[in-house]
């Protein structure tokens, strides 16, 4: 069951990031070519996608198209190449995308109205109104008594982390632990294959970015599986959520690299068909990811005050 | 010396001395030692985060102890309006009960960090604090103290008192400076000296809290901004890092509705997060600069609405890697900001709050690599035409980028990991020397 819908134009750009993601990782350099059949086994999709993702890509000088030899690499640079996606991935999304991302990052207020919504975003009222539908069907935004919209509390409080990991806590191990529970196994391959890939990189070339990437597949791959329809679409909806929230948040690389042989036991369990293991794999590697930066005022509070939040 | 040394490091509970500690361990597991961390209960993971195992210090008894939430409330109304005075005027609001809070808990963690210490049995102690510990001289090793606040923290005549935030020129208020901060400070110094004598250590003179290590001592004070001192310390035993900058994960810099512009980073580090009243003014005024900024908020990032196109705030940021791709970095003169900043020749921007903030912040004024800006007085207008004074200034880049190819060359993780590994060796062959001595009498 899809968590939300997305437009076709949506999935060319996660597939151009995708592409552009395996390409850093495998260190391919300026100039270097791109074979299709290769980013189609790597992507797991057919060739069609990965033309028009291609595309998309040649669109934002990230790739460069050369008659009758293909696509090539027309930037190098990791910052360059996360800038030109990045812009495209805003003029790309869809307005309730951006609408999610600029609450996320406070840039627009709690109670919003659909004039002032359309006038930020210089589109109609009506491409406003189907924009806030889609966010309210993910239980993101709900409509006031009168014409105002008012956005439900995101992730960006300690107190919101902390009933965040606490719910996933209870529901990411009952997802693999309840009955019913089915890996999409091409998908897990692929996540393995992106996830080892990382793990292989050079630590000046990790990035939080493509960290948090994987980590939103694995746990988007395991809430899908799910048996329990419940727990599958309430998971997912916070992934979305999750993934809406993060703002600026980074990860030192032990942790990251840790946290990635964390994915690939839980998923070896998974492939052996031991859920229960994978289930209290999950537990403890929620509880390690959920080390938060405690407030530390050690110039006239003592430290000792500072109880630990983990 | 033991092939693969264990040592311990004991920074105080403050990201500053935690951050520099992992730049330093980082480099002695390098160099094949086993670095350990010895941290307050807040600090849970945090460096476990990095690969290093931890050892938690407890409280002998904390049942009595309010709240964290209500420590927290109680902290912020009680010291957040000083902030705004001036270091002569923080000594008795802000100073004298700082003191008394580090003696409390250096009274209460005594006895778990010398059970800990027989756990661990370290071949060397980093001690990163402004306060010694009992525990400390009496395990059976060598210890070395890191100096991570501004260099004012070990005297000398021709250096300004610590925490004066004064000029070394400015004699007479530098005299009436070290009076009151003897007064402010008798109260918690006193009580201090009962626990060392009870303890079985001789009594510290008047102001100092914490002796220097006979073995080695490091202090981040990079050459760009050193004073000049009478009495120069003794170079066997006194070893100054140009900084102390730990590896962090690369940062990508977000998304900007507002694409283009110099990079501006702002942290208060986390004790200036807690400040949202000024870092709310602050954001509002970015909104007319031409600029991107990136904004520290800690963990009030739900404090804040409206934020302009041209911010983006976050509550944790790898700060070593967000500078390094700034032109501007606008901080409280926490020395581990001030020496990040100079180390990737980045101008500082200063409107310090308390501690060795004011220190940092005359000396960036004094030395020109940025500007000192009064929290409490300032307009958007005079910070505008502050903020785009320091990025149009390209004499001043010229000077950052030659400092900071010269720190670059002995970065100070490095420099710090070698001298601890060479005092370990020297160390041990004292010991095996006297050994010998004694076998042969």
């Amino acid at each position: 069951m899809p968590a939300f819908k997305r437009s076709s134009q949506q999935t060319h750009v996660d597939l151009a990031r995708q592409v552009t993601n395996v390409a850093l990782e495998r260190g391919l350099k300026l100039g270097d070519h791109l074979p299709e059949q290769a980013m189609s086994d790597a992507c797991g999709v057919s060739r069609t996608p990965i033309r028009s993702a291609f595309k998309l890509l040649e669109s934002k000088d990230i790739l460069e198209w050369r008659p009758e030899q293909g696509y090539f690499l027309a930037l190098e640079a990791p910052d360059a190449i996360s800038a030109a996606l990045s812009e495209l991935e805003e003029m790309e999304d869809s307005l309730s995308d951006r609408i999610l991302a600029d609450r996320s990052k406070r840039r627009i207020g709690e109670i919003q109205s659909v004039s002032a919504l359309a006038r930020r975003y210089g589109a109609s009222r009506t491409t406003v109104l189907f924009a806030l539908k889609v966010l309210s069907r993910d239980g993101i935004v709900t409509q006031l008594p009168g014409r105002a919209w008012a956005f439900q509390p995101m992730i960006d409080s300690p107190q919101a982390h902390s009933e965040s990991f606490e719910m996933r806590l209870s529901l990411e191990p009952l997802a693999l632990g309840s009955p019913g529970f089915a890996l999409d196994s091409k998908r897990a391959g692929l996540v393995r294959t992106r996830t080892e890939e990382f793990l292989m990189l050079d630590e000046s070339r990790l990035t939080a970015g493509k960290f948090h990437r994987l980590d939103v597949d694995f746990h988007s791959l395991v809430a899908e599986g799910s048996g329990n329809r419940f727990v599958r679409s309430t998971l997912l909806g916070h992934i979305r959520l999750r993934v809406a929230s993060r703002g600026g948040q980074t990860v030192p690389a032990f942790r990251m690299l840790q946290s990635l042989r964390e994915h690939i036991d839980i998923l070896d369990s998974l492939e052996r068909k031991q859920y229960a293991l994978a289930a209290d794999q999950m537990r403890v590697h929620l509880r390690r990811s959920d080390i938060r930066r405690p407030d530390a005022a050690n110039r006239g509070l003592s430290p000792l005050a500072i109880g630990s939040r983990s | 010396m033991n092939t693969t040394p264990t040592i311990a490091l004991f920074p105080e509970a403050s990201f500053g001395a935690a951050l520099n500690c992992v730049g330093i361990a980082q480099e002695l597991r390098d160099r094949g030692a086993k670095p350990v961390f010895i941290c307050h209960p807040g600090f849970t993971g945090i460096f476990a985060e990095y690969g290093f195992k931890e050892y938690h210090l407890t409280a002998d008894d904390t049942r009595d102890a309010p709240s964290n939430e209500r420590q927290w409330e109680e902290f912020l109304n009680t010291h957040l309006p000083t902030f705004d005075l001036s270091p002569f005027d923080q000594l008795v609001p802000y100073v004298a009960p700082t003191w008394e809070a580090i003696v409390d808990t250096t009274i209460a963690v005594e006895e778990s960090l010398g059970r800990l210490l027989a756990q661990i049995r370290p071949d060397a102690i980093l001690l990163d604090n402004v306060i010694m510990f009992p525990a400390i001289l009496k395990a059976d090793c060598p210890w070395v103290r890191v100096v991570s606040c501004a260099e004012t923290e070990i005297p000398d005549p021709a250096v300004p008192p610590y925490l004066s935030g004064l000029a070394p020129g400015d004699t007479a208020a530098c005299s009436d400076f070290r009076k009151a901060y003897r007064a402010a400070t008798q109260a918690a110094h006193r009580r201090y000296n009962a626990f060392r004598r009870k303890c079985g250590l001789a009594p510290l003179p008047d102001e100092f809290f914490l002796e220097n290590s006979d073995s080695l001592n490091l202090l981040l004070a990079p050459s760009s901004v050193r004073y000049p001192r009478e009495a120069p310390l003794p170079e066997d035993r006194f070893v100054f890092l140009e900084g102390c900058v730990r590896r962090e994960s690369p940062f990508e810099v977000p998304h900007f509705p507002t694409p283009s512009g110099p990079l501006i980073y702002t942290s208060f580090g986390s004790l200036g997060a807690t400040d949202t009243g000024l870092l709310g003014r602050l954001i509002a005024a970015f909104a007319d600069i031409p600029a991107r900024f990136i904004v520290n908020v800690g963990g009030y990032f739900d404090s804040y609405d409206q934020v302009p196109d041209n911010v983006f705030l976050g509550d944790w940021f790898p700060q070593p890697s967000v500078v390094a791709q700034s032109d501007l970095f606008i901080h409280h003169g926490g020395n581990n900001s001030f020496c990040e900043a100079l180390y990737y020749g980045v101008p500082s921007l200063v409107m310090s709050y308390c501690w060795d903030g004011h220190d940092n912040a005359q000396r960036t004024e004094a030395t020109g690599l940025g500007a000192r800006v009064d929290r409490a007085d300032w307009t958007p207008d005079s910070l505008r035409e502050t903020i785009l004074t320091l990025l149009a200034d390209t004499e001043l880049h010229a000077r950052l980028k030659a400092i900071s190819t010269d720190m670059q060359r002995t970065p100070g993780p490095e420099r710090a990991a070698d001298a601890i590994m060479a005092m370990l060796g020297r160390e041990q062959r004292n010991t095996a020397q006297h050994g010998a001595r004694n076998e042969t009498v």
